[in-house]
């Protein structure tokens, strides 16, 4: 099984004549897709051997697209440790390593899933020639790891399977050798074999669908896969009960046959429901789950490498009040942040803002905001002399900024307060540009305008830019 | 973090019965180490039916309530107030929150608290916000005048609303300060009245956040998660 690792996994192609069957084996055994055509052509040629094993491997083997869904559906939670898995099977199918073993372990896989892929080719070297079919199936079976035993099971459908091809052969080698077969009994029996099958898979599809999510497509292949497998049982069932094949026996027989089917369905009807709702549950268990994991893994990624931080910076009260700040943000924002929002409006930028010179300068900048509008090049202006204002009041206020922005029909104004003793705006030098150019200069520029009122309990800037395009306001909600 | 409440004015000579309703017990202990010496904390709880049950006995002049609380029928802090609603005339209620979540103080504000602050605030500013609480006025952080702002809009009233719905042009004024950062004192200075005059028109506000019918409050309040 080794040697699977290194191939890609089996899957159907898309660059296909019927299923994609021969370029997808052609794929993972690295063969040329020609001659893996030919061949296959020729097997048909042997006795229906390569039609035979065309078939079994379309049934068996997902397209492309089915594997990429399905391993796509199984979320990687990034923080839970990736469960020890014996290699081969996670070079197969890479598994969801926050789903607790139980979860998987009651979803039995179907067959030629990634993982199966594995073993289906090994199974499907022998197919052709029936006999070493079941073998090589079976021996699949006892190298599992312990954790995957329960999972076993399943190969015995494979073994059945190579079992029912064997039979076939040795049936067509004993027709060629002269011995006379009842084909007419074998022939029904087969086909109410090989209905039932195909609906037992069915049910199999269904219970792994309860665990991952289910598409309309799958819904659909499902009930044509049910149907098909019903018809034939039922075609075989009553060519073998009638044996005479006369037209009015069967059609009595299938009035009859319809008659008993639907009383069956009413039967089981509830337990269906049942069966419906357990899936519904545990879907709704798995969404949950999947949930968990992530808030889980958030909170390791953030709240916890921050308490770490925390710990081995005890000493250092700024640094401590500064991380707790930034984490305080991150989460709020993780927490009550709509992510479909648009990220860009005005009371973002601000708010952004506010927490880089939160960060730069450890000191509080609490936002408050009413309202909000889309970001045009006037109140880029904004954001920009608002951040050189928080500069200024936090590293000269010494103490938490309050910044509040307001937006009401287009105009926008922003406030910046500290509590700090104060400046005259006259005695500072005409070279010092931040007060002047940054913040005053820039707001003119842009048609806003700026005012600074100082006194000894703290200083106040006030930032207002007119609402000059109304459509971009979106004034409040 | 929250410097609104400057030092105001109200400071009884007595010292003010205090029972702190919050379900972390550090949370609990750090407020009663911070807390003034003139305030006595003279229950504590961590639960909705436990908080019902001190108040009811102690019946004290303010409860520090948090928003959230286990127990109950997950109502929280608004659940407590509704359970001793007996007492709203002598107890007073100060929410206190972490979550910051519009709809959550909303709430808590509409269920009869008589203001709402940050957990971050200072030892002192809580203290502050306790007297003037017992006092009868109402406390108002920057965030919550934003919240008031943002849900009763930022146009003064028409004559034709209702007047619960609308603030007055003199309160929008007060709501822009307090959120702006002004302390009471400073918003009185900045407008030329007085603090007395300031504590009215908040109250005003707080009035018409708890009576008013205005539909879209609680709409606003539910879409409003972020701040």
């Amino acid at each position: 099984m080794s040697t699977a690792l290194t191939r890609p996994p089996l899957v159907r192609s898309s660059d296909r004549i019927i299923a994609g069957v021969c370029s997808g084996l052609a794929a993972h055994l690295g063969w040329p897709v020609k001659n893996v055509r030919i061949g296959m052509a020729f097997a048909t040629l042997a006795g229906g051997a390569g039609l035979a094993f065309y078939a079994w491997l379309w049934i068996m083997v997902p397209t492309a697209d089915e594997s990429a869904r399905r391993n796509a559906r199984r979320p990687a939670s990034p923080i839970a440790p990736t469960v020890s898995l014996d290699p081969a099977f996670g070079a197969g199918s890479p598994r969801p390593a926050g789903v607790p073993p139980s979860a998987q372990a009651a979803g039995t896989q179907p067959l030629g899933t990634p993982d199966g892929g594995a073993s289906a080719p090994a199974a499907g070297y022998g197919a052709p020639a029936a006999g070493y079919g079941a073998p090589a199936a079976g021996y699949g079976a006892p190298v599992r790891p312990p954790w995957f035993r329960v999972r076993s099971m399943r190969y015995g459908k494979e073994i059945l399977l190579g079992a029912g091809l064997l039979l076939v052969a040795g049936i067509l080698i004993a027709e060629l050798l002269g011995v006379d077969v009842p084909l007419g009994t074998l022939i029904p029996a087969a086909a109410v074999l090989g209905g039932a099958a195909i609906a037992w898979m069915q049910l199999d599809e269904t219970r792994r669908a309860g665990l991952v999510d289910k598409t309309k497509a799958d819904q659909a292949g499902g009930w044509a896969r049910l149907a098909a497998g019903l018809a034939l049982v039922v075609a075989g069932v009553l060519v073998m009960v009638s044996g005479s094949g006369s037209w009015e026996q069967t059609w009595l027989a299938l009035l009859a046959s319809v008659a008993v089917l639907g009383g069956v369905v009413l039967v089981l009807l509830p337990w269906a429901l049942k069966f419906w709702r357990d899936l519904e549950s545990e879907r709704a268990g798995r969404v949950r789950e999947t949930e968990r994991a992530e808030i889980a893994a958030h909170l390791h990624d953030s709240v916890l490498q921050t308490l770490a931080l925390i710990q081995r910076r005890a000493g250092n009260e700024h640094d401590v009040i500064r991380l707790a700040r930034a984490q305080e943000r991150e989460l709020r924002g993780w927490l009550f942040q709509d992510p479909g929002r648009d990220a860009g409006q005005l009371s973002d930028r601000i708010k952004a803002t506010a927490a880089e010179v939160e960060d730069f300068l450890g000191n509080a900048v609490d936002v408050v905001s009413v309202g909000d509008t889309a970001m045009t090049e006037a109140h880029e202006a904004l954001v920009q002399a608002s951040r050189e204002a928080m500069l200024n009041a936090s590293r000269h206020g010494g103490g938490a900024v309050s910044v509040y922005l307001e937006v009401s029909d287009g105009r926008a104004e922003v406030f910046i307060k500290d509590r700090g003793p104060g400046f005259e705006l006259n005695d500072v030098p005409e070279d010092r540009l931040g007060v002047r150019e940054s913040i005053i200069g820039r707001m003119k520029r842009h048609g806003g305008t700026a005012s600074i009122t100082s006194t000894s309990d703290g200083t106040e800037v006030r930032l207002g830019l007119p609402g000059l395009q109304p459509d971009n306001a979106e004034g409040k909600s | 973090m929250n410097n609104a409440q400057g030092t105001g004015p109200i400071r009884p000579a007595q010292s003010v019965r205090v029972v702190i309703v919050d379900d972390h017990a550090i949370f609990r202990s750090g407020l009663k180490a911070d807390l003034d010496a003139s305030i006595q904390v003279v229950g504590e709880a961590a639960t909705v039916e436990q908080a019902i049950a001190v108040i009811a006995q102690e019946r004290p002049e303010v409860v520090l309530l948090d928003v959230h609380l286990p127990g109950g029928l997950g109502g929280g802090g608004r659940e407590v107030i509704a359970g001793s609603a007996a007492l709203l005339g002598t107890t007073k209620f100060l929410a206190l929150s972490v979550s910051d979540a519009a709809e959550d103080v909303v709430a808590v504000i509409r269920a009869g608290a008589r203001g709402y602050v940050t957990k971050t605030i200072s030892g002192a500013e809580i203290t502050d916000a306790v007297f003037r609480v017992a006092g009868g006025d109402a406390v108002f952080s920057p965030r919550l005048a934003g919240f008031v702002l943002d849900a009763f809009g930022t146009a003064p009233a028409d004559i034709a609303d209702d007047e619960l719905d609308r603030l007055s042009a003199r309160e929008l004024e007060v709501m822009r300060l307090i959120a702006r950062g002004y302390s009471y004192k400073e918003v009185a200075k900045e407008l030329f009245i007085s603090i007395k005059t300031v504590e009215t028109h908040v109250s005003a506000v707080l009035r018409k956040l708890q009576l008013s019918s205005r539909h879209e409050l609680t709409k606003w309040a539910a879409e409003r998660r972020l701040l």
